[in-house]
């Protein structure tokens, strides 16, 4: 991205829920882990249900498949495929 | 120092500096819950607010024994083995965050004294004067000035140390409303102090949020221009109607004693620093491509000499001391308590030391406190009673930066305190690393210079004291009370709105989907 561009990108107002598309592949963090297979990931307000990112992903950046979105209720499923990174605070 | 480190033969230093763990229980287990892990943070707020905001102490030295004082009381209320509780000091001062923050630092300090020290005010003062400006509008240019200065040298303290000393009283002179003219110098301080990536608050805040610092410069710029266009258009209107206090004399012999064209020649400076950390160099290299611009330029125009930039103060008796004195950066001093070495490198990083102490402190603690489970504790119950969606996420980062940023007078050091907190928030909601260092210096830049007991106010109002035995027209109650100027620091009170109304309208919100932030140059 050039100088200027840098300055000038995100002069908008964005969604609290963005959308996403199936087939997506998105690196988020995960937020929550409820059971040993699946969690939740909060994109502002869209939520997704991560099959296969369990406890051990909470906190961490994951690599994810989109595998069902509905654009209404702004909720899908997704798929975990690796841990990218991790939270700026380890803990 | 823990001998547990220090080669006994169990000693595994692997265990000592564990970086991360997988599993959820906390690792120290305190006496009273785990709410107790937050004593030495909760001890150091209480001692900082006391000491700087009630006795108006701005010592960062103090500070540091009030951080080291909640760590070794801490440390009573731990159930079983100490040794935990140790090691997890070691673990949180050696996380990247510190040194990578005070490094830059560093580097900053010395290029931010290079300017001082080679003129550039002076040439901000030249350019004031040849613009012949009168009483109505010497506000909203002394702003636009400050706010140029600051984002030069980056520390807003010291810019309003400089403007209150030179065009405070010139404007007075003039016949500009003091009042005003305080808050338009602090308004600068603000506004560099949130967008030079020489700034420590602007460091802090990128190394907090896992983001480069020029990509966080470029990306807050949106906030910190409408804040400014409303805050220069409030100058120019409340110029026009605030009066002054009406002295006479001639305010243009303040300006040409100390004015200097050739000093705008570190706007170059400036702009090489600013250039090339937005095109994504290392903050680093940046900034060293900036101290070899403004000690080149400075010593080839005659601003600096070679002795200003370091010179080494040797005892008569020293062996080569006199031999050599012929050298430019070598002076024999008869005064003992003279020798050492001097200059605007050594000065300008040597004002970091002491806060580079204390934040090591601060992540230490911190680390404590994350690692008994109080910071999840307070996580948790933001999450269900506070940040229960994006806005509300985003309205509660603004709402606890701004709050600690109010109550703690040192900015740098609350900014570093509620950095933690800000970063799990944000990352639960999957906002970028630009978007939560933007929203955590925000309030730390603004509310840095907003109250009688912020140390941006409280360095201005020191300079300020000195005036009247400077000026014989200067009187006592010429001075701009504290709390008068309060309502006056436009930006501050404009940049914390720009937030609120970003977090409620979703104005430059970017998710980590959207863009991710370079990775923060590591050291």
């Amino acid at each position: 991205m050039s100088l200027l561009g840098k300055y000038f990108k995100g002069w908008r107002f964005r969604d609290t829920t963005p959308s996403l598309e199936k087939g997506d592949v998105i690196e988020v963090f995960v937020a929550e882990s409820n059971s040993a297979t699946e969690g939740h990931v909060y994109v502002g307000d869209t939520h997704l249900i991560v099959e296969g990112a369990g406890p051990e992903t909470v906190e961490k950046r994951v690599r994810v498949r989109v595998t069902e979105f509905d654009e209404s209720s702004s909720t899908g499923r997704g798929e975990f495929l690796e841990v990218v990174g991790e939270s700026s605070y380890t803990s | 120092m823990s001998t547990d480190n220090g080669g006994s033969s169990e000693s595994d230093p692997s265990e000592s500096f564990v970086q991360g763990t997988d599993d959820d229980e906390p690792r120290i287990s305190f006496y009273g819950g785990r709410g107790m892990s937050a004593f030495p943070i909760a001890f150091f707020i209480v001692w900082a607010i006391v000491q700087t905001a009630f006795w108006r102490i701005s010592d960062e030295g103090g500070l540091v024994v009030g951080i080291l004082l909640g760590l070794i009381f801490g440390m009573f209320f731990v159930r079983g083995d100490w040794k935990t509780y140790a090691n997890t000091i070691f673990e949180g001062m050696t996380q990247p965050v510190a040194v990578t923050a005070i490094v830059a630092w560093i580097w900053a300090g010395m290029f931010a004294q290079l300017l001082q020290d080679g003129g550039f005010v002076d040439g901000l003062v030249w350019l004031a004067d040849a613009g012949g400006i009168g009483a109505a509008l010497f506000p909203a240019v002394t702003f636009v000035l400050s706010a140029l200065f600051t984002t030069g040298i980056g520390t807003g303290y010291g810019s309003a140390i400089a403007f209150v000393t030179l065009f405070f009283p010139a404007g007075l002179l003039l016949g500009a409303n003091p009042v005003l003219l305080f808050g338009a110098i602090l308004s600068g301080s603000i506004f560099g102090d949130n967008l030079a990536p020489v700034s420590d608050t602007t460091i802090v805040s990128a190394v907090t949020q896992d983001s480069d610092i020029g990509g966080v410069v470029a990306s807050r710029f949106k906030y910190v221009i409408v804040a400014a266009v409303v805050a220069l258009a409030g100058y120019l209107v409340a110029g026009q109607f605030m009066g002054g206090l009406g002295i006479g004399g001639n305010a243009r012999q303040i300006l040409i004693a100390e004015s200097e064209p050739i000093g705008l020649i570190h706007l170059l400076s400036m702009g090489v620093v600013i250039g090339t950390a937005v095109a994504g160099r290392h903050i680093v290299e940046a900034i060293s491509w900036g101290i070899v611009v403004a000690a080149v330029s400075g010593l080839a125009l005659g601003l600096l000499s070679l002795g200003d930039i370091v010179m080494f103060n040797a005892p008569t008796d020293a062996p080569l001391g006199e031999s050599l004195e012929f050298l430019p950066i070598l002076t024999v001093v008869e005064d003992p308590d003279a020798v050492g070495v001097g200059g605007s490198l050594i000065n300008g990083a040597a004002g970091f030391f002491e806060l580079a102490i204390l934040v090591l402190l601060i992540i230490a603690a911190a680390q404590i406190m994350i690692r008994g489970g109080a910071f999840q504790a307070i996580l948790d119950w933001s999450i269900d009673n506070l940040a229960t969606n994006v806005r509300n996420a985003e309205l509660t980062m603004v709402g606890s930066a701004a709050l600690i940023n109010a109550v703690i007078t040192i900015n740098t050091a609350a900014e570093v305190a509620i950095g933690p907190y800000i970063s799990k928030i944000g990352e639960r909601f999957n906002l970028n690393g630009y978007r939560r260092a933007n929203i955590l210096d925000g309030q730390t830049a603004a509310l840095g210079y907003i109250f009688p007991w912020s140390g941006g106010v409280l360095a201005g109002y020191s300079a300020m004291q000195e005036l009247p035995g400077e000026y014989d027209w200067f009187t006592a109650d010429m001075l701009v009370t504290p709390i008068d100027v309060v309502p006056f620091v436009f930006q501050g009170w404009l940049l914390v709105a720009v937030f609120v109304i970003a977090a409620l309208t979703g104005f430059g919100r970017e998710y980590i989907i959207d863009r991710e932030s370079e990775e923060v140059a590591r050291v």
